[in-house]
């Protein structure tokens, strides 16, 4: 049989992608998720598709696990070493507030007071030992810790990215100690100064550690015991993948393992498409996730707030997230303003028409009021037979009275305002990082994202959308579509005029040959391996750094000027005057697996139009008889003109009036306003 | 007024505001503008000076000041021959544009079709303006000049030319004129993002729409801060709060205020104020004003930022009062100063509306500066370091550690970048143990840290709160309060003025301590949750005896981990022990 199977285990579902030679999509299934031990939601997924684990060749997929276990603190128990005098780094992040209005709540630190200790050593800087560790309090430490219920510990030291002896010492006599434990120290995570920053990430390291190993354990052994004997590659946050087998020594990188899938899986299908420069919209039950891809590249945020004082220090796809989704309830603040979200009706209650006992109007409600959404034919839901339409009419009723509005118009109108803060955060994203928004394709996906994409591609102006074959199971695409990823930084901290010469080139060959090294050990089947070098820059006394792509031969000035160039390009102007600083250089890369290039399909008679699998009234404006079609029936080449509506399995897409559509050789519908 | 553009156009109008926002925290020189978000950018009227938008991502401090300045602004420009395009003006005059001289706005009027529409206006922190000492905060100054140059509004620009002379006095009389620089073209080039916005917005619906619905949506936000005002009991609440002093002469400063709840009309009465202070603890009453709606807003989140939530307050503040302060009045302390008018507006309000209203948090921002030549570069430098502390308990949970003063968003640089950038070395940053309030829901803890000096450089500190601790609330007690102490020559030793030290002469291997106030506790300590106190303990937040004396837990030591005791509650001794607390409550009330 042979293939490939992406499979991206989410908090309710668990998505299968299958193909059996890299390029056709030969299955597409949902099961529902078992958090208990995700990695049976996993095989059941194989079973449902008949695949026949023994014959695949690999495996790759993407998990909520990591996300899930911080975000709901199901993490591990660990305790905490830092220097003398630094025992509340974690707890006390850098002087913040969870909201800029509203003093209430408190955060609840992965590890808490009483499992946080100190140690007496100190180092500066630039490395220098101040004080020595003082080994043998360490080790009474280390003893009486053993004797507590601990699965992991963390070591964090002041400055370790300068200088991490103290840091290998202490995990040397902790391993003593108990051989059991996972042990993180915070300069094998991140090479790069900010304690707090550094700190946190490390014990999200740990606080995950043994939960990720056990799931690698347990998903090793029961695809063994099916038979299948080859590689299980991981989505990572960065957007690269890492095999199973050093799965635990990156648990911290696979926090946003689906998102970052998804957004490389709408890169990749765009950039087949044609469009290098690419929108991704990802609208769910309760959120909308936008990010941004470049010249095919998606932007990497260098730290990312998992939760308040949780912040991750690790390169991950930039990836914005606003409460705009399907469940967004709609209500009138105390001045009489339409608003929609954040608040959401979640999956219980949930929208009013899903008949679970929600009462307030959703924008899944307005969506059905219009038709937008197929009344008869609920996707996902088993437990009624059609949408409560007249229950939501009601309440859309009631909330546009004061408004003056009836029940299409405030319909109409809540879609118009989710639109709108949907398309405010996107544009947020192009023009404040200096981009047109207008050279820019929009992929949407999500189980809502479709119904959406059209107005905030109007919005926003954006020329075109895509409509990937399967938005419902992107993610899972995502994974088969990803080459391995590892990323190396160190901080530098010093003005470009002042570095040594040949230091850059050493650095940044020491990280290429780490980077190679775990590339090598991770077993997986290659064919070249990438190499980028950055360094991350700024003008001398910048808090905020820009990421330059570096050759490692640059001299100094070669440096600069590209430096200049980027923030010329980011602000408009440079600061000639100001000396520019090398903050950090950072090292990755990439093992591009073999990946058959999807062969774009024959195109049929140009121009003609699909037939429509049926009519219904559907609201723009006005009530107009709409065609809707069936995904499986638009095959490459066909055009047709909006207002339509596309139906399938896992998502329903509007097209409207007075834009077109057509379907590329890929099988994707691509949407321009006419 | 059509309902569904009136949404759509406020958000759009939120959203200038923003981008405005985000583009000069990441462009700025001054890591007090790109670390601190220590700005603020909105749009205004033309005519009545009334915030139309603000961005969400500067400081709250700004949340009104930035409108009042306006206001002031405009008859000033009037007589010079009204707003022209190309123009902007520049202002630092704290009697006229609130805060203190660092804050320098920019005002630029916006034109469509030749027709004047709205003011972009903005606000960046400047490290150093000059003045006495590096950073402009001059514990000991007796009046303004001391803390630096003022900017008395100028026209920067003129038909789109810069004016080199202004720029050029200005430089010369500061310390970091490179930065400076730096901070005032990108300052500049926000401009350039807001009116891209706004010329969207009046390509797509016409100046007559945008004009109605900003005229429509301050109205409507005035029905909503009105709506909330309602829901507030009517009558009059007072309190009294304090200075410890004013740096310059050591006695006491008194900041009275009484709110009076009618209907939906607040009215904020500050009689009984201390008269203006020698020292530099004054502020303008503009930023009075501004800080008591950023108290409302901690209360009410939900009240959108512009002129018509303003619209349902008045103000009276006693002329030359601290908190109306008038030339040559120093204004430095103005970051302590606004802690003090945040926390009586919590203070008596809780008396009116206690499920909603925290307890007082930390009260001060301490600013500690060290500055000087740093001793490789021979570079000045100045490093600035402001109090974190503690957040009051609140109905509905703990006050939070390490918080952020109410009026700031500002964070305390890492140490390890610290230790990079200046010749400084931490000894310690930490959780100050015992320092929350007692209570049903505990006062956040202080924090405190040692930074020891490695080369010669000047301290100063300007805080408060040594003498006068955060007040709890509804049976809560106080947060412990402010110390700051001085180790230099071997010799350990509190400044007079306790919370305020001037350029104090360091050198390599002396160390400044200071632990920053915890929050007020709020509720009864006896009806603690038995769980949380247990935890305190544990975390060594609290010890043995205020567990027994304060929350009436009786609590054991069950063994140790290394050298640290691990305790256990009796929840059953606990309540006899409570409940024998409170017969002898009741007996002696």
């Amino acid at each position: 049989m042979g293939g490939i199977v992406g499979i991206d285990v989410g908090g309710t579902f668990t998505d299968l992608f299958y193909s059996r030679d890299g390029t056709t999509v030969d299955a597409v299934l949902k099961v529902p998720s078992t958090p208990d031990d995700p990695s049976r939601g996993l095989i059941d997924a194989l079973q449902a598709a008949g695949l026949e684990p023994s014959s695949l060749e690999v495996i790759l997929h993407g998990t909520t696990i990591a996300t899930n276990a911080v975000i709901e603190r199901r993490g591990a128990h660990c305790a905490l070493i830092t220097t003398q005098g630094f025992r509340d780094v974690l707890e006390l992040g850098r002087r913040d507030r969870q909201r800029m209005y509203g003093l209430t709540g408190v955060q609840q630190p992965l590890i808490g007071r009483e499992m946080r200790w100190e140690i007496d050593e100190r180092i500066d800087h630039h490395g220098e030992i101040l004080r020595p560790l003082d080994v043998a309090r360490l080790t009474r430490l280390a003893e009486a810790l053993a004797r507590e219920k601990i699965d992991a510990v963390v070591v964090s030291f002041l400055h370790a990215y300068a200088n991490s002896t103290h840091e290998e010492r202490a995990r040397d006599i902790l391993k003593a100690a108990n051989p059991k434990w996972e042990i993180v120290i915070s300069s094998e995570v991140v090479r790069e100064y900010y304690e707090f920053e550094r700190t946190s990430t490390a014990v999200v390291q740990g606080y995950l550690q043994p939960l990720v190993s056990r799931y690698a354990r347990n998903l090793t052994e029961k695809l063994e015991g099916l038979g299948f004997k080859r590689q299980t590659l991981v989505m990572q946050s960065n957007g690269g993948l890492a095999p199973l087998s050093q799965l635990h020594r990156r648990a911290a990188n696979i926090v946003r393992s689906g998102p970052a899938a998804g957004v490389m899986a709408a890169a990749k299908l765009a950039a087949e498409a044609g469009f290098t420069h690419v929108i991704t919209g990802d609208m769910g039950g309760t959120s909308y996730d936008v990010a941004v891809v470049v010249n095919g590249v998606p932007r990497i945020a260098e730290t990312t707030e998992l939760d308040f004082r949780v912040p991750l220090r690790l390169p991950m796809i930039d990836v914005h997230t606003i409460g705009a989704g399907g469940g967004s309830i709609a209500f009138l603040d105390r001045g009489g303003i339409l608003q929609v979200g954040p608040r959401s009706a979640g999956a219980v209650p949930g929208p009013i028409c899903f008949g679970r006992g929600g009462t307030q109007p959703t924008v899944t409600d307005a969506n059905a009021v219009l038709g937008r959404i197929n009344a008869d034919h609920p996707i996902g839901m088993k437990h009624l037979k059609r949408l409560d339409i007249e229950s939501a009419r009601k309440a859309m009723g009631e909330l546009g009275k004061p408004l003056g509005l009836g029940v299409e118009a405030t319909a109409e109108a809540i879609l118009t305002i989710v639109n709108h803060v949907m398309a405010r955060r996107t544009r947020l994203l192009t023009v404040e990082q200096g981009h047109d928004p207008r050279d820019f394709a929009l992929v949407v996906f999500g189980g809502a994202g479709p119904l959406h994409g059209a107005a905030i591609m109007r919005e926003v102006g954006i020329r075109t959308i895509l409509l990937p074959p399967h938005p419902g199971v992107l993610c899972a695409l995502g994974c088969a579509v990803a080459d391995l990823r590892y990323d190396l930084s160190q901080t530098v901290e010093r003005p470009v005029a002042d570095l040594p010469t040949g230091f850059v080139r050493e650095v940044l060959s020491r990280q290429r040959t780490d980077g190679e090294a775990s590339l090598k050990s991770s077993g997986a089947e290659i064919a070249s391996v990438e190499v980028k070098h950055a360094a991350e820059m700024s003008y001398l006394g910048q808090i905020h750094t820009l990421r330059v792509p570096l050759d490692p031969a640059w001299t100094a000035a070669q440096m600069i000027a590209a430096f200049e160039d980027i923030y010329r390009l980011e602000y408009g102007n440079v600061l000639s005057d100001i000396p520019v600083s090398v903050v950090g250089l950072k090292t990755s890369v990439y093992g591009i697996r073999t990946k058959p290039s999807s062969e774009p399909a024959a195109v049929a008679d140009g121009g003609k139009a699909p037939k429509p699998a049926s009519h219904r009234d559907v609201h723009f404006g006005r009530w107009i008889s709409t065609p809707i079609y069936d995904r499986r029936d638009l095959l490459p080449g066909l055009r047709f003109e909006g207002p339509a509506i596309i139906e399938q399995s896992d998502t329903t897409s509007v097209i409207e009036p007075g834009m077109t559509a057509r379907v590329d050789a890929h099988s994707n519908v691509l949407i321009e306003v006419a | 007024m059509d309902p569904v553009t009136l949404a759509v156009v406020r958000g759009a109008l939120e959203q200038i505001g923003d981008e405005m926002d985000l583009h000069l925290i990441r462009a700025a020189l001054s890591p007090i503008i790109s670390e601190t978000n220590d700005c603020a950018h909105g749009l205004y009227d033309p005519v009545t000076g009334e915030t139309i938008a603000q961005g969400g991502f500067g400081l709250p401090q700004f949340l009104a000041n930035m409108q009042f300045t306006v206001q002031r602004m405009i008859p000033v420009a009037a007589a010079a021959g009204g707003f022209k395009e190309g123009d902007i003006w520049i202002v630092n005059d704290p009697y006229l544009s609130g805060t203190h001289l660092n804050d320098v706005i920019l005002l630029s009027p916006y034109f469509a079709d030749g027709k004047l529409i709205a003011l972009f206006a903005n606000t960046g922190h400047w490290m150093d303006m000059g003045g006495s000492a590096p950073g402009g905060w001059v514990p000991t100054a007796q009046e303004i000049h001391q803390e630096g140059i003022i900017i008395p509004p100028l026209k920067l620009y003129e038909a789109g030319k810069r004016n080199e002379a202004v720029v050029a006095m200005i430089t010369a009389n500061v310390r970091m004129p490179q930065q400076l620089l730096g901070d005032l073209a990108a300052m500049i080039n926000v401009f350039a993002v807001g009116r891209r916005g706004f010329d969207a917005l009046v390509a797509r619906y016409g100046i007559a729409t945008l004009q109605s619905c900003i005229t429509e949506m301050m109205h409507r936000s005035e029905l909503q801060m009105r709506s909330y005002i309602e829901e507030i009991p009517d009558g009059t609440y007072r309190i009294e709060d304090y200075f410890d002093n004013d740096g310059v002469e050591d006695k006491p400063l008194t900041v009275a205020l009484a709110i009076e709840v009618a209907g939906s009309n607040l009215h904020f009465d500050f009689t009984g104020t201390s008269p203006a202070a020698l020292g530099p603890m004054n502020i303008s009453d503009s930023t009075a004003k501004s800080l008591c709606f950023v108290a409302l807003k901690h209360i009410f989140p939900d009240v959108p930022v512009n002129g018509g939530a303003f619209r349902p307050t008045r103000f009276t503040i006693p002329k030359g009062c601290i908190l109306a302060a008038e030339y040559p009045s120093p204004v430095g302390g103005t970051t302590d100063v606004t802690q003090r008018v945040v926390d009586v507006v919590f203070g008596s309000l809780a008396q009116a509306i206690p499920a909603l209203t925290p307890a007082a948090p930390f009260g001060t921002t301490g600013v500690a500066t060290v500055s000087g030549r740093h001793p490789t570069s021979g570079k000045y430098f100045v490093a600035v370091y402001p109090y974190p502390g503690g957040y009051g308990g609140s109905s509905v949970s703990d006050g939070l550690v390490n918080g952020t003063p109410p009026g700031s968003m500002a964070k305390f640089m890492s140490v390890e970048l610290s230790e990079h950038r200046y010749p400084v070395r931490f000894g310690y940053f930490g959780i100050r143990e015992s320092s929350g309030g007692a209570g049903r829901h505990r006062g956040g803890c202080g924090t405190k840290y040692g930074i020891e000096t490695l080369s010669d450089v000047l301290v100063s500190i300007l805080g408060d709160r040594v003498d006068h601790a955060p007040f709890g609330v509804q049976g809560g007690g106080p947060g412990a309060p402010n110390s700051v102490i001085m180790s230099t020559g071997g010799r350990e030793w509190i400044p007079p003025m306790r919370s305020k030290a001037e350029k104090v002469a360091f050198t390599r291997g002396d160390m400044f301590r200071l632990a920053s106030p915890g929050g007020g506790g709020f509720g009864n300590p006896m009806e603690r949750d038995i769980a949380a106190v247990e935890a305190d303990l544990n975390g060594g937040l609290i010890d043995l005896a205020t567990a027994d004396k304060a929350y009436g837990v009786v609590a054991t030591q069950v063994r140790m981990i290394l050298d640290r005791p691990v305790y256990q509650a009796d929840p059953e001794g606990t309540r006899i022990r409570r409940s024998a607390a409170l017969r002898a409550e009741s007996k002696a009330g």
